[in-house]
């Protein structure tokens, strides 16, 4: 909330954040969580959501169906994620029954809802499953949840959203598309001093009041529709309301120092993905955030990787030159996976047991392959919400995919009775 | 905005128009809409006895689904889903199961066809508006507009969530949403407004200034540093690469040639890079360093990536005649731009003027007589085209004997990039002009040959504020007087009248005053000037619901007449994107407004206005969903000049066109827009096409010579390149665009889970045999037998919208390269519409879709009514759809006149 931090805030200047920590050590549970009263023994569960938007290659992506358990072959698309077999799990077979849309691979993912759901309306969502999580995991960061998205969105096969997250009223929740921005929102020091930042916050507080007053006069007279519409409104002002208080809560307890780098500008496709991810593990590593998602690129992928056809046009592979594209593109996004899940295990907590442990993170989308909207690939790694990882799990055809989220949210400790359209739990995914 | 794929615009229960009752209605409105209703035609009662329900009947209810009871009139939730499997597991052939009879092909297309149609139909009716019209708040484009208008300044909006989506306009009330960031964004946005503002305004005490650049004593200078440099690396090169040589040769280095030899197959072909590059494993061989290079591989490159590569090409623009007093634009290596980089504390927020002297070397190919003006970008210290797209292009059309200026206009502002570069039009991968480059350097020695030839480039300013002060200029004008007033009072007057102005003269709550006054106060407290701290409640008011919102009292119960402010405001939203002007306002405030003559005058001077450009441009765009317009790259070896230039100048193109019509009340006709004997364009759209006689950045109406396939939007690049990827026509692209928005036909979306044929993909075919797959299978065949046809007959059009007679495919790598044999064939545009009539080709389906102006009439006030009342069309809307048309009927279809109807309609007139 910031009207005057041209003047009064130097995001940029030096802030010290650009010296690296020593070693790679979580600082999750010292002094941040004890200040917040949560000094627990056990380090604190994450969740991650990696959203592909157009599926993947599925000749090449799924293993066989044959072969199921830890005994099967990986296959080619997953080559480069062959070290950390073991980590992770395949499950193959489920679906969201209501998607319809075949270039929708991120709207309805995590939410499982039925577009058509609400009369009157031609479009509607509700919550995701980061969204739930973030309700509970949020409460003891600076941060509930943070979203991440490319800027290529509409061309990769999203479909409408503003990320990967919906809110609790199904509308879409922001996401930062630029590296630098969202280093600087974890990382970037508030040199300000405090009884100044107070005052910013009071004034904050003053200014949601002052337009709370001007919005009860314009909803004097209004229809019952427009009521609702304008309530959107005030359900903004009162989620920075919320925040307000927790920028309260924080405000003595200085951001994380980085464990990286500032990123460079500009960075596309490829690049981009890396330091989205390294902004992840430093994100969870300073426990700023205990939720992330990640609308990945799709179209700049391609480009960074001197593919010149479309994602579209690569989404509609057959034999020959786009299968060959569609194909790189998998490996590429399972180098960079592995790549990530090296860095969340080499992340020590302070107990000794590794970053990796602690977070439960899914990668997928709700597009297959093709137009299909069938067996939604999902990979799900990491230790935080007690999966059976290792493994390949075939489904019964159109499982609820919200079932994997069901059982990922009670892993985590959440107590959640449904998500979605789910049926109950995937017994097969708990260890 | 609207996706390639959109549900909305798909209408059910079309009325074929009735022109013998058309003069009769307007005044006694016997025409009226059957009730619409979202019906699958009982014929196919049979398909599903016969194919359905042996196991899905109400006994057996296999998979628990139960088809027998399923109303053929979808009319609620529950029966839609129902259909909707159904529909699904057609198409994804599942169902019928393999071991059951299977229907035929053309019937189950049918089926297919019907069933999919009623579905849209059904989620139309599902989702009716019922005649609502919800609240709304300015989207993307008018919120810039209306800051634009209140403080003078135009704000990058590009933080703000795009409005739209899921196939609606961006005006949609129930579509749009606002967040807690979003409401932080608007007060930023408002705050850099206002700070903007009073920049400019300070601005103004200073006299314009003239920066100059003289690029002989610039990149000139710099060049021949270059150049120098490169001649003394060189010589160094030689003699390091002699000895490299003589190494190679010496005995003891047998083994190692022979290693090498095998490692790098091409050295057996005769290039020696690589021996170049590993000199270092010779034995014999000096270190590197004694010649001044780090390493081989460094010795190696400063000839491959300096010397050898460009100093011919330097050196021969730098010994062209006219190079002691001016320069000639390079392009792919060299010094590429001039920059222009006065010191930052001279470039005060405002208007600027950037003027050059240039000329064009004769000869050069016309296409590349243009400039590109941009904001220089810099890749690790070095010169590397633009950030972001070019601002502007202009056309160059003197010669370098006789060179004319150029003038353009450039705006400065608080945040913008404080520096200009000049380069000649080059695609936005710099990189990609190498290929060129080098085919050039194989013929004449040196490279690209020269076309632009600058002699000095100046930029001049800030030039005074021009036009009417803004709302904020004349408030704070009004009360500039500190001396009779309290500071309070002063503040209290300004924040009033401002506020009053942002809500569109709307008294402000003396609560919501005394709020901001409180605010103001605390600044003051805190130690900044009046002139800082009433800056924040300023664009407090900016991000207050008043103003972000279009706000209409209503009531459940009965639909009301809006007031002449209310009229006003929705008026000037709808033609201008913006808040309404004072005479609009005042003419409300008269109570005159309503009044139909009134009204109708209003609407033309709005419409013969500047600002309608903001409605054309926000319309049309999304009415033709020309999104899909920046999709792609353009493939720069097939597609050179799809530059950034040439893809705004089609969008304009299309802009142009239908504003033109718009403005045009004696022949305006919509139908102009399916085919003209005119074109509107400039200079560089006029090359493009091959036009002669046009030269200048303005764009105009041109008439076209008989033989031009040019006219009407099927003859538009931007229409062409909308349906292909970048390289490749897509015939399905374009045919289901016609189908979309000039037959309003529009197929339904695309299914999921159709089984893809791939059975052709790495066979060398033409366009045409590899998409005859589409009619294998019923699922495909139900839309693409309608689709297919119509796009081979723009198959003419390349992807980039030129015309041609030939194409050709070849397999590519997965990198674009092509590999293996070239098939070419000569196009054949013929073909039929589904059930007829057949065209020969693309100037008869031009004419047969000439002749359904009724059907694209009717498709476009559909789209119209959904922009201008922000509600999805539905079926509440039929009765005013076709009294619309009806109407527009009498006066030949012209655009200006749905205008009229629509305005004067009692639904643009309620809340």
């Amino acid at each position: 909330m910031k009207k005057n931090q041209i003047q009064r805030r130097h995001f940029l200047r030096g802030t010290g954040a650009l010296i690296a920590l020593p070693t790679l050590e979580s600082i999750s549970f010292r002094r941040f969580a004890s200040a917040a009263e949560t000094a627990a023994a056990t380090p604190p569960k994450r969740m991650v959501f990696l959203g592909l938007g157009f599926g993947v290659t599925q000749e090449t992506w799924f293993p066989n169906v044959e072969q199921t358990g830890a005994d099967y072959d990986l296959p080619e698309g997953h080559k480069p994620l062959s070290r950390h077999k073991n980590d992770f799990t395949i499950v193959q077979g489920c679906s969201n029954q209501f998607s319809n849309e075949a270039h929708w691979g991120s709207t309805f993912w995590l939410t499982g809802a039925n577009r058509f759901a609400v009369p009157g309306q031609s479009m509607s969502n509700s919550i995701s499953v980061d969204q739930v999580a973030a309700q509970q995991l949020g409460q003891d960061t600076r941060y509930a949840s943070i979203q991440l998205k490319s800027s290529d969105g509409s061309a990769s096969g999203h479909g409408p959203g503003l990320s990967l997250a919906w809110d609790g009223r199904g509308k879409p929740v922001a996401g930062f598309d630029n590296p630098v921005k969202v280093f600087h929102k974890l990382f970037s020091a508030d040199d300000l001093p405090l009884e100044q930042r107070q005052a910013a916050i009071a004034e904050n507080r003053s200014v949601l009041d002052a337009v709370l007053t001007e919005a009860r006069r314009v909803q004097r007279g209004l229809t019952r529709t427009d009521t609702d519409k304008l309530n959107e409104y005030f359900q903004g002002i009162r989620d920075i309301e919320t925040r307000l208080s927790k920028d309260e809560a924080w405000l003595e307890i200085p951001k994380a120092k980085s464990p990286i780098d500032e990123p460079a500008q500009g960075l596309k496709g490829q690049e981009e993905i890396k330091v989205m991810y390294d902004l992840i593990v430093a994100a969870l590593q300073t426990d700023s955030t205990r939720v992330m998602t990640y609308r990945m690129p799709g179209q700049s992928l391609l480009q960074s990787m001197d593919i010149t056809l479309s994602a579209h046009n690569v989404s509609h592979y057959s034999p020959g030159e786009r299968m060959q594209a569609s194909q790189s593109r998998d490996r590429t996004h399972s180098e960079l996976l592995a790549r990530l899940i090296d860095k969340l295990k080499a992340t020590k907590e302070a107990d000794g047991s590794s970053l990796f442990d602690h977070v439960a993170l899914a990668f997928g989308s709700n597009i297959s392959s093709i137009h299909y909207l069938t067996n939604c690939p999902t990979i799900l790694t990491g230790g935080g919400a007690n999966l059976k990882l290792g493994q390949h799990v075939v489904l019964p055809k159109d499982t609820p995919l919200s079932n994997v989220w069901l059982t990922m949210l009670k892993g985590m400790g959440i107590d959640a009775a449904r998500h979605g359209d789910s049926t109950g739990v995937v017994k097969e995914l708990q260890a | 905005m609207k996706g390639p794929h959109k549900n909305s615009s798909a209408r059910g229960g079309k009325q074929a128009g009735c022109t013998a009752c058309m003069l009769a209605f307007w005044f006694c409105g016997f025409v009226q809409a059957a009730a619409p209703e979202a019906r699958l035609p009982d014929k196919h009662r049979a398909f599903l006895t016969k194919h359905c329900l042996s196991c899905h009947d109400s006994e057996t209810q296999e998979g628990k689904v139960n088809l027998e009871d399923l109303s053929f009139r979808i009319t609620t939730l529950e029966q839609a889903e129902l259909w909707q499997k159904v529909l699904n597991a057609l198409n994804a052939g599942e169902m019928p199961p393999e071991d059951e009879l299977q229907p035929a092909n053309a019937q189950k297309a049918d089926f297919l066809d019907d069933l999919a149609h009623t579905m849209v139909a059904a989620r139309m009716k599902l989702s009716d508006s019922g005649g609502k019209i919800t609240l709304r708040r300015l989207n993307r484009r008018e919120y810039q507009n209306t800051i634009k208008h209140l403080t003078g300044v135009s704000v990058d909006a590009g933080s703000l969530p795009t409005d739209g989506g899921s196939g609606t306009f961006d005006t949609v009330g129930t579509a749009q949403f606002i967040s807690s960031d979003q409401f932080e964004q608007y007060l930023n946005l408002g705050r850099l407004a206002i700070d903007e503002a009073f920049e400019r305004q300070a601005a103004q005490k200073e006299k314009p200034r003239v920066f100059r650049v003289e690029p002989e004593t610039t990149v000139n200078v710099k060049s021949r540093a270059d150049m120098a440099k490169m001649e003394e690396e060189y010589k160094r090169y030689l003699l390091w690469k002699a000895e490299v040589d003589k190494a190679a040769l010496a005995s003891e280095n047998r083994k190692v040639m022979d290693k090498l030899r095998k490692k790098y197959p091409t050295l057996e072909e005769g290039s020696r890079v690589r021996l170049y590059q590993n000199a270092n494993l010779l034995n014999g061989m000096p270190d590197a360093k004694e010649f001044g290079f780090r390493d081989a591989n460094t010795a190696d490159f400063s000839y491959r990536g300096g010397y050898g590569r460009k100093y011919a090409y330097m050196k021969h623009y730098a010994e062209l005649p006219y190079s002691h007093r001016g320069t000639y634009l390079k392009l792919a290596w060299g010094i590429q731009r001039i920059d222009v980089t006065p010191n930052p504390k001279n470039l005060p927020s405002g208007k600027y003027i950037l003027r050059m002297r240039a000329g064009v070397v004769e000869d050069s190919p016309s296409f590349r007589h243009f400039i590109e003006i941009g904001h220089p970008q810099r890749v690790n210290g070095v010169r590397a085209g633009f950030t972001g797209f070019p601002i502007s292009s202009h056309q160059v059309t003197g010669t370098v004997e006789q060179p004319e200026v150029i003038e353009t206009r450039l705006e400065v502002g608080l945040h913008s990039q404080l520096e200009f570069g000049i380069q000649e039009r080059q695609p936005t991968d710099g990189k990609s002009l190498r290929d060129t480059f080098n085919r050039g350097k194989r013929d004449n020695g040196y490279g690209i040959p020269p076309a632009i030839w600058i002699d000095w480039v100046e930029l001049e300013g800030p030039l005074p504020q021009a036009g009417d002060p803004s709302p904020l200029r004349t408030i704070f004008d009004k009360h500039a007087d500190t001396t009779t007033n309290s500071v309070e009072d002063r503040t209290r007057a300004i924040l009033t009248e401002f506020a009053h102005a942002a809500l569109r003269r709307v008294k402000p709550d003396t609560a919501f005053i005394d709020k901001l006054l409180a605010i103001f106060e605390a600044r003051r407290k805190a130690g900044e000037t009046f002139e800082v701290a009433i800056r924040t409640p300023l664009s407090i008011i900016l991000a207050s619901p008043g103003f972000l919102y279009l706000n209409e009292p209503g009531n459940e119960v009965e639909q009301r007449q809006l007031n002449d402010r209310e009229l006003a405001v929705r008026l000037a939203y709808f033609l201008w994107s913006a808040p309404p002007d004072k005479k609009l306002l005042d003419l409300a405030e008269q109570n005159q407004l309503h009044q139909p003559d009134f009204l109708r005058k209003q609407v033309d001077r709005l419409i013969a206005d500047s600002r309608s450009d903001e409605f054309v441009s926000g319309f049309v765009h999304q009415w033709l969903d020309m999104e899909r317009l920046d999709f792609f790259q353009f493939d720069v070896t097939l597609h050179r000049e799809f530059d950034e230039n040439t893809r705004a100048a089609a969008r304009q193109e299309v802009y142009r066109s239908f504003a033109h019509l718009m403005r045009d009340h004696e022949a305006g006709q919509l139908s102009k827009l399916l085919k003209s004997d005119y074109i509107f364009i400039n200079g560089l759209l006029a090359t493009y096409y091959g036009l002669e006689g046009v030269t200048g950045d303005e764009f105009r109406k041109v008439k076209l010579p008989a033989d031009s396939p040019r006219g009407g939007l099927l003859g538009m690049a931007a229409i062409h390149a909308m349906g292909s990827d970048g390289v490749k026509s897509s015939p399905v692209e374009r045919g289901a665009w016609i189908l979309r928005h000039l037959l309003n036909d529009p197929p339904p979306p695309a299914p999921p889970n159709v089984p893809q044929i791939s059975r052709l993909e790495e066979q060398v075919l033409t366009t045409r045999e590899r998409l005859l797959a589409h009619q294998e299978q019923a699922q495909c065949a139900s839309c693409h037998r309608k689709i297919d046809p119509i796009g081979f007959a723009l198959e003419n059009f390349n992807a980039a919208g030129k015309w041609r007679t030939e194409d050709s495919y070849q397999l590519r790598d997965r990198r674009g390269r092509g590999v293996g044999k070239r098939k070419t064939w000569t196009i054949d545009a013929s073909g039929a519409f589904h059930k007829g009539p057949a065209f020969s080709g693309y100037r008869e389906l031009r004419d047969l879709i000439a002749k359904r102006e009724n059907d694209f009439a009717r498709g476009f006030i559909e789209h119209l009514i959904e922009y201008a009342l922000g509600r999805p069309f539905g079926f509440t809307d039929e009765d005013l759809a076709n009294d619309i048309v009806n109407s527009a009927t009498s006066k030949q279809f012209a655009v200006s006149e749905f205008v009229h109807s629509l305005v004067q309609s009692k639904a643009f007139r309620t809340k």
